[in-house]
């Protein structure tokens, strides 16, 4: 600590009535509260002192997507992946990298060597163009198949963004709106990807990157000053992503009154009240009127609400005279009535000649591993897609 | 002991350290002691001083008391916890560092940096080990050991991880404690705080039988003089023993300023929703900021319970039309619910064992058990 301030000392007149123990800790905290601006200005002052003492953080001037060493040693090793390479070059030995399609790679920070190096990084502005191009020309291409690599591609790249983002220690709106895309982009994927074989896409992968990026940008919205026009969006996304958990929750519960009261929010907290009441009817009623990108964030637990629908019904209605229509459970289910026998089947819930449920509590089992399959039951989400654009939905101009 | 020098200072250290006397080492290096604001002791490399007078580890431990008393006098506490480690020494020592961590870390969101919850975290670690080393203490005797610490020591980390809320790191901290041979022997006041921290623990995990054992052992052996920790104590107990059909006295509320608890048991006991949801909403911010909020509304479902109750000590049957059920919902301003969510509701509270009995989707009736169709709440967990 080399200031040059002299030290503050302390005033006669609070040495001489200096009360015993804690009092005098609180006074001269409330003391300090009051002091304020010329405190906060004191502070900064020392604060660009610091900086030009201590080790800068470091700035990336690399301003391609690929940084042009890595460019050419993954073009020797041959180490290019097939979107990178120059068009017509890629079936020769040694294929050429297309500068304007090779993106920086994810690598894993190892001892000895230095991620620092500012050719190497890419500036908060470039990383904001990579983004985009990963959306516009690899997510959302017609062309590229099938999407579980394109998926792969993507989601190592965006991981690379995220590291120089991390290194430079980015902040501000660059940051938001990169981890705002990375987020819907993620939580598309969980959706569309559900039920790939798991060696193609691992969910609880996709899902501790989700949750990373997303803490990062609430984080973000807690600490940087506003206004973050989609904060209302990605709160609820949030929630509906993470629904029933109690630290979600009580996250959204801590958010400010005119935050808890906007559509989006409520709506996610009326879903997740149903949730946690244990009403799949209201649930599944309320989930109706999510848009896409909510629907794909909430979509996992429909199979949770589907199942508590069966097994609450299945001691609700246990008598032997019960029947109940399967029609009107298929309406409840949001599925056509088909989809809802087999839901009942994989459930062991018996469907007679009639088309009639007959409940019981004994015969309600858990479906084997496998044999449900999640993305059979995805059109209640599905039907919200429509006419938008991959590209519309992760940029999210919808 | 506002004026004295710097050697007569560390000269006090030296006797206590010399003689043993633990407590009034401890003292020299509180913060609650008026030695610190004595701005000859307010060094900012006292090091070599300390060194001078001093054996190692102490010299080290003074130097940074000082340096702390430094940094405090300069009113940065983000520098003031980065110095801060026998018991009673260490004991003084670890709570000073929770409360600096506490103002750093409000220091730092005035300033917008720093991720929120780092500087308790780091706090937190640092406590971790200081526990560790405690748990694993086997050499010395019983009076000595290290291992009357742990309690102590837990408290202090549950409070931090309440405040970050990180509560699973509560869980091998309990464990370590529970399986220690010394747990029914420490201090009053230590058991009391950590069967207050248990029992928040087992509420947030939905274990409402042990928490209400927990929250009222907590209520019970608290010393009477301190009415704010009761208080305190009383606003976890409260939602927890509700929801086990016990509802609080008008007096008990009363005594304790906790009427914001008042319509909300009113509503239960009555299933009264329309009241309940009033209640909760006018008081959200207390109940949210407590961390409450979401336990409150678990209340809903015995809410529902006792409303049905209602109706069926209305009609006095055992086949109750579903409308019935509709229309009390309806005339408690739920105006968005139908029948399908009705049967929901009644096939969830089925379920969950609060009625004995089955729907009939054909007669679209409840059909109830001729014998107590509703048992009390304290039989169903």
């Amino acid at each position: 600590m080399n200031r040059r301030r002299a030290p503050r000392r302390i005033s006669l007149s609070q040495r001489r009535d200096a009360p015993a123990g804690g009092e005098w800790r609180q006074r001269k905290e409330e003391r300090w509260r009051g002091q304020g601006k010329a405190q906060a200005r004191e502070v900064e002052e020392d604060e660009s002192c610091e900086q030009h003492g201590k080790e800068a953080v470091p700035r990336g001037t690399c301003q391609t997507m690929c940084p042009a060493r890595e460019l050419q040693d993954r073009e020797v090793q041959n180490r290019l992946h097939r979107f990178e390479m120059l068009a017509g070059t890629e079936r020769v030995r040694r294929p050429r990298g297309d500068p304007l399609r090779a993106v920086k790679e994810y690598t894993r920070p190892a001892a000895g060597k230095d991620s620092t190096n500012p050719t190497d990084l890419r500036p908060p502005a470039v990383l904001l163009k990579t983004v985009c191009y990963l959306i516009d020309d690899i997510a959302a291409s017609p062309h590229l198949h099938p999407w579980t690599e394109v998926y792969s591609f993507v989601f190592d790249r965006l991981r690379g963004v995220k590291q120089d983002m991390i290194i430079q220690r980015v902040s501000g709106l660059n940051c938001m709106a990169i981890l705002e895309r990375t987020v819907r982009f993620l939580i598309y994927a969980s959706y569309r990807l559900c039920g790939e074989p798991l060696w193609l896409y691992d969910p609880r992968i996709n899902d501790t990157h989700l949750q990373e990026s997303l803490s990062w940008l609430l984080d973000c919205y807690a600490t940087e000053t506003g206004p973050h026009p989609n904060q209302e969006e990605f709160q609820a996304l949030g929630l509906l992503y993470n629904l029933g958990s109690a630290r979600a929750t009580q996250h959204i519960m801590e958010l400010s009154g005119r935050l808890r009261t906007s559509p989006a929010i409520t709506l996610a907290l009326s879903i997740n009240r149903a949730f946690l009441e244990r009403n799949p009817v209201r649930m599944l009623r309320l989930a109706r009127r999510l848009n896409f990108i909510q629907g794909c964030a909430l979509h996992r637990h429909l199979v949770t609400c589907r199942r508590d629908l069966l097994l609450i019904y299945s001691h609700g209605y246990c008598s032997r005279n019960c029947r109940f229509p399967l029609d009107r459970l298929a309406q409840l289910l949001s599925l056509d009535t088909s989809l809802a026998a087999q839901l009942c089947q994989a459930y062991g819930v018996d469907v007679n000649q009639g088309n009639q449920l007959v409940f019981s509590k004994a015969a309600f089992t858990e479906p084997g591993k496998g044999k449900l399959h999640c993305k059979m039951y995805h059109n209640i989400v599905a039907e919200k897609q429509r006419e938008l654009s991959v590209g519309n939905i992760i940029h999210g101009c919808v | 002991m506002a004026h004295i020098t710097i050697n007569q200072y560390l000269q006090q250290v030296y006797d206590a350290i010399d003689n043993h006397d633990g407590s009034f080492c401890a003292e020299l290096l509180s913060f609650k002691h008026p030695h610190v604001a004595n701005p000859r002791l307010q060094l900012a490399s006292p090091e070599e001083k300390c060194q001078q007078l001093l054996e190692p580890p102490y010299d080290e431990m003074v130097a940074a008391h000082l340096r702390c008393t430094y940094a405090v006098s300069n009113h940065d506490f983000v520098e003031a916890y980065k110095f801060q480690t026998a018991l009673p020494v260490m004991f003084s020592v670890t709570l000073d560092l929770r409360i600096f961590a506490n103002s750093a870390e409000q220091q730092l969101q005035k300033k917008g940096k720093g991720q929120p919850g780092e500087m308790l975290e780091k706090a937190a670690e640092q406590l971790m080990s200081c526990f560790r080393v405690c748990a694993s203490d086997n050499r010395a005797g019983i009076e000595d050991s290290k291992k009357w610490g742990m309690m102590f020591l837990s408290n202090q980390l549950f409070k931090i991880y309440f405040k970050i809320n990180k509560l699973h790191l509560c869980k091998p901290l309990i464990r370590a404690i529970d399986s220690s041979n010394l747990k029914n022997d420490y201090s009053p006041a230590q058991k009391v705080t950590y069967k207050y921290y248990v029992g928040r623990k087992a509420m947030f995990d939905s274990d409402f039988k042990p928490a209400e054992e927990f929250l009222s052992y907590a209520f019970h052996h608290c010393h009477g003089s301190s009415q704010k920790n009761k208080r305190m104590i009383l606003i976890y107990l409260l939602p927890v023993k509700m929801l086990l059909g016990h509802m609080p006295t008008h007096q008990l509320l009363r005594k304790y300023d906790l009427m914001q608890f008042a319509d909300v048991t009113k509503s239960v006991s009555e299933g009264n929703l329309l009241l309940l949801n009033e209640a909760l909403s006018k008081h959200e911010t207390f109940f949210i900021r407590c961390g409450i909020f979401l336990i409150l509304e678990k209340l809903k479902i015995i809410t529902y319970r006792n409303l049905f109750k209602k109706v069926y000590l209305l009609l006095r049957t055992h086949q109750l039309p579903l409308d019935a059920f509709l229309v009390s919902l309806k005339m408690m301003q739920l105006d968005d619910v139908d029948i399908d969510e009705v049967q929901c509701i009644l096939a969830n509270l089925i379920y969950m064992g609060h009625i004995k009995g089955y729907i009939s989707h054909q007669h679209q009736k409840l059909v109830v058990s001729k014998q107590n169709p509703f048992p009390p709440l304290s039989s169903v967990s």
